[in-house]
């Protein structure tokens, strides 16, 4: 692919931006093929997203050059970008919720006068063409994480594109809709679309780029093809030290006794999202729960956490600690100690405009039953100042807002904000999605730590290598229910599969 | 009134009380075979109970006490009537319900003494016998109204008249530990206290004296029965049947259950059974019954065939099943021998013989 006679479709020639004078990115040279799959990987903070915000519009280098087919050029905003063919998948989807999936899919796109029922139909040809499963009828708050990430995907095929930006574009997805993305960047280069993927997953990078760049401290450390990587290489040349690979990909050799049950579902419904659900939960064990998307994984733990409400008449029951609960707020099932830490965290996990310390300090303030007229500063900065070591947030100082931090670190002041609850029970739902690896590890890391503290630990993930590293016990939901439960020792990725599908 | 108002809400929306609910096989509770393709040590028609001296084991069969010397069974006592509890005593000796309605001491220094009675209520259905502490015997009655063979109907009439008793050896003086329970079917003595099962509240509650009763061990899927020791601490425990929604459904539906009770045989109850798929008039069993990818809520398993390995604070640490295709169920008694468990499956009329070391490890496989 380093074919240097061809005119690269997209280039960056010794790029930097500054933020407060603090580079994100620094003297990077970039060149993207046409028609060419190239991976960017780094862990957080190392100046990925920095970087294709540039080539998309959103942001502007302070010192550099970028070239389109040769042609220097300047894009302000997001529409200079698309106008040169530049269009961007972002990581948290950039949809409009209350509207339907049809009318994001055009929007910008509108003619004078719009007939809602061609622009569904439209769109329904145009979803099926991708073979997308999407319901262009569809209120997009409505939809999962995965098929918001469709949609987002759509968008920017349907804007006919010659340089497509992915920015962790299968965190949200099963593997079959793995499968279909992989495919759809197959077809996008066949047609001579070039294609960036950002990706913390590595195999994924290895499997679909032609070539891959690696970031570190927003520097480019090395661009080289695809077949002179491999995973330990990636790993060592992203993080700069040898990082263990315990924590995807191998499989537990003991698990964990079973303690006390603390949680008993008994035949849950909620909708049409859990059906006749029934689980239980232990103490000093690590429960996950796999299912492809839609099998109401998170609507289960959901309701015990007191978030949406079961069925209002025979919605069967949840058992805490051998007594039934019925939350209608998650205040209660907070004080309960009951913990969720959420899957979509810039939306339900922290305030992006407060401080680290104040997010955490809220996740106390939700403990507490009685209600404060005063809150205090001191105790909201030592708990940030508590928190921020013990999870060891990097960043530069409790006063930090949460939007200012990588993902990675964002995750970890969701979870604090839950911890300093100091919670019996606590659900992970997908705890390291768009997160980079030494973060994963970390997070695993305090995983474990808690349930070997004894506490009942229960995690909602999509990625099978991360269930199969940290669970003892693995519940695996289809249809609304759960339909498999295996030890750790017994699982194999096969199996778990196989009851989820069928 | 404030109650009734709230079990009308409970009864209408289908919570509390009224939801019709069963706990889940899972953890330690995940269906295996191990039951199902355990040995028959021996096939008897009408075995009620087992009990062990810690050498051998004795066998309650119809009006006979047989006890087995290396798998060779001899008639150590015949009664006038069915013996229906059984236990081996310290001082040697045995101590057997008849009937249900007496319990008597055969053999050892306090040969002959008997009870029928204890608070002027006679004894009903006296299922099970156990070593109390210093010389006393505990005893469960499952029902003052109903006699230990019909506890179907104790079932189906939500009878809640059981109790637990405690027998003195030497001076013969009795004291009631527990009255109302929901069928009292099984009893150990576990460290001073004294755990019941208590089968239709699906629990095992612990007794101390001056105490209220707190649960042992709750929301069991199945209705537990005899309890007894087991080497390294804990004890075996037995679920003789199974819930399911059907019949907690049926449970809440007073006028259907009652006609029910009045009208049909009872074998033919939609009610749990010891065994099932005798004959075509029976509800249907079958919990694999698929429509449509749907089980099919009117095929729900009728017989089981559990034994749970609680700990010494009463948590499960694992079991063992003869599921819904088996044959090994409605197991109504266990007790640990020589390094083996000898279980008692009154739905297939056999006795079953494991070793325990062997299920363990093919459980830690």
């Amino acid at each position: 692919m380093s074919n240097t006679t061809v005119t690269p479709v997209l280039e960056l020639r010794r790029a930097t931006k500054n933020y407060a004078g603090v580079p994100a990115i620094e003297d990077i040279d970039f060149s993207l093929m046409p028609g060419e799959i190239h991976s960017i990987v780094g862990e957080n903070g190392a100046g990925k997203s920095t970087l294709t915000k540039v080539m998309a519009g959103v942001v502007n280098l302070s010192s550099g050059t970028m070239l389109v087919n040769g042609q220097e050029v300047n894009p302000k905003t997001p529409n200079d970008a698309l106008a040169l063919g530049i269009a961007m998948v972002f990581q948290e989807t950039s949809l409009v919720p209350t509207m339907t999936v049809a009318q994001n899919l055009f929007l910008g796109q509108e003619r004078y006068f719009n007939r809602l029922r061609g622009i569904y139909i439209e769109a329904q040809q145009f979803m099926q063409s991708l073979q997308f499963d999407v319901d262009p009828t569809a209120v997009v708050s409505l939809l999962g994480a995965a098929k918001k990430q469709m949609v987002e995907i759509a968008r920017a095929v349907l804007h006919n594109a010659t340089v497509i930006i992915f920015d962790e574009p299968t965190a949200s997805l099963t593997p079959e809709e793995k499968k279909y993305f992989f495919d759809l960047v197959i077809a996008l280069k066949a047609r001579g679309v070039s294609v960036i993927f950002i990706s913390h997953a590595i195999e994924e990078a290895l499997q679909v780029s032609d070539r891959i760049t690696i970031l570190r401290d927003g520097k480019r450390v090395v661009t080289d093809d695809k077949a002179n990587f491999d995973r330990a290489r990636i790993v060592q040349t992203m993080v700069g030290r040898d990082l263990s690979q315990t924590h995807y990909g191998q499989r537990k050799t003991t698990v964990r006794p079973q303690g006390k049950r603390v949680l008993s579902v008994q035949n849950l419904r909620m909708a049409a999202m859990v059906k006749n659900n029934s689980l239980s939960v232990f103490a000093g064990q690590i429960t996950g729960v796999f299912g492809l998307v839609g099998s109401g994984r998170t609507e289960t733990f959901k309701v015990v956490a007191g978030i949406i409400k079961r069925d209002f008449m025979h919605g069967g029951e949840v058992i805490l600690n051998d007594k039934p609960v019925r939350y209608f707020v998650p205040a209660s099932a907070v004080r309960d100690g009951i913990a969720y830490v959420t899957e979509d965290r810039k939306l339900e996990g922290f305030f992006e405009t407060k401080s680290i310390a104040d997010n955490i300090y809220l996740g106390l303030l939700a403990k507490i039953r009685s209600a404060r007229t005063f809150v205090s500063r001191q105790e909201a900065d030592k708990a940030g100042e508590h928190w921020i070591k013990r999870l060891n947030i990097r960043a530069i100082g409790k006063e930090v807002k949460a939007i200012e931090l990588s993902g990675g670190n964002q995750q970890k002041v969701v979870i604090a904000k839950s911890l300093i609850q100091e919670p019996e029970l606590i659900i992970f739902d997908e705890p390291t999605r768009g997160v980079d690896v030494g973060a994963i590890a970390e997070i695993h890391q305090l995983i474990n730590q808690l349930a070997d503290e004894g506490k009942a630990v229960v995690v909602i993930s999509s990625y099978l290598p991360e269930i199969m590293s940290l669970s003892d016990r693995i519940l695996v939901q289809s249809m609304g229910k759960v339909v498999e439960e295996y030890s750790a020792l017994d699982a194999t990725e096969e199996k778990i599969m196989y009851a989820a599908i069928h | 009134m404030i109650k009734a108002i709230l079990r009308l809400k409970d009864k209408l929306l289908g919570r509390g009380d009224a939801a019709i609910t069963v706990p889940v096989f899972d953890g330690a509770l995940k269906p295996n075979n191990l039951l199902e393709d355990a040995a028959v040590f021996a096939s008897l028609k009408s075995a009620q109970d087992l009990a062990t001296d810690g050498q051998n084991l004795f066998v309650a069969d119809g009006q006979r006490v047989l006890r087995y010397d290396a798998d060779i069974a001899h008639e150590l006592h015949h009664f006038e009537q069915p013996v229906t509890a059984l236990a081996c005593l310290l001082e040697g000796g045995l101590a057997v319900a008849l009937a249900g309605r007496e319990v008597r001491i055969v053999g050892g220094p306090h040969d002959g003494r008997q009870w029928t009675s204890i608070d002027g209520v006679a004894f009903s259905a006296v299922n099970a016998i156990s070593l109390g502490s210093s010389g006393k015997l505990l005893v469960t009655d499952g029902s003052t109204e109903q006699p230990a063979e019909n506890w179907k109907h104790d079932l189906m009439s939500r009878g809640a008249t059981g109790r637990v008793c405690e027998l003195t050896l030497s001076d013969g003086s009795l004291r009631t530990l527990a009255t109302g329970l929901s069928h009292a079917f099984g009893v150990c003595n576990a460290d001073g206290a004294t755990w019941v099962s208590e089968s239709w509240r699906h629990r095992v509650m612990s007794i101390n004296a001056g105490e209220r009763p707190t649960p042992v061990t709750d929301s069991l899927p199945g209705y537990p029965s005899r309890l007894s020791p087991a080497s390294g601490g804990g004890y075996w425990l037995t679920c003789f049947i199974l819930r399911t929604q059907l019949v907690e459904f049926v449970l809440r539906e007073h006028t259907f259950r009652k006609r029910m009770m009045a009208e049909i045989e009872p074998q033919y109850w939609i009610a749990p059974a010891l065994n099932s798929g005798n004959t075509f008039l029976e509800p249907m069993q079958g919990a694999h019954l698929k429509m449509m990818g749907v089980v099919k809520p009117w095929a729900p398993p009728r017989s089981y065939g559990l034994v749970i390995r609680l700990n010494a604070s009463g948590d499960i640490v694992y079991s063992m099943h003869s599921r819904f295709d088996g044959k090994n169920h409605g197991v109504v008694a266990a007790v640990e021998c020589q390094g083996h468990l000898y279980v008692l499956a009154k739905g297939c009329t056999s006795i079953l013989r494991l070793s325990i070391a062997d299920a363990e490890r093919s459980l830690q496989a």
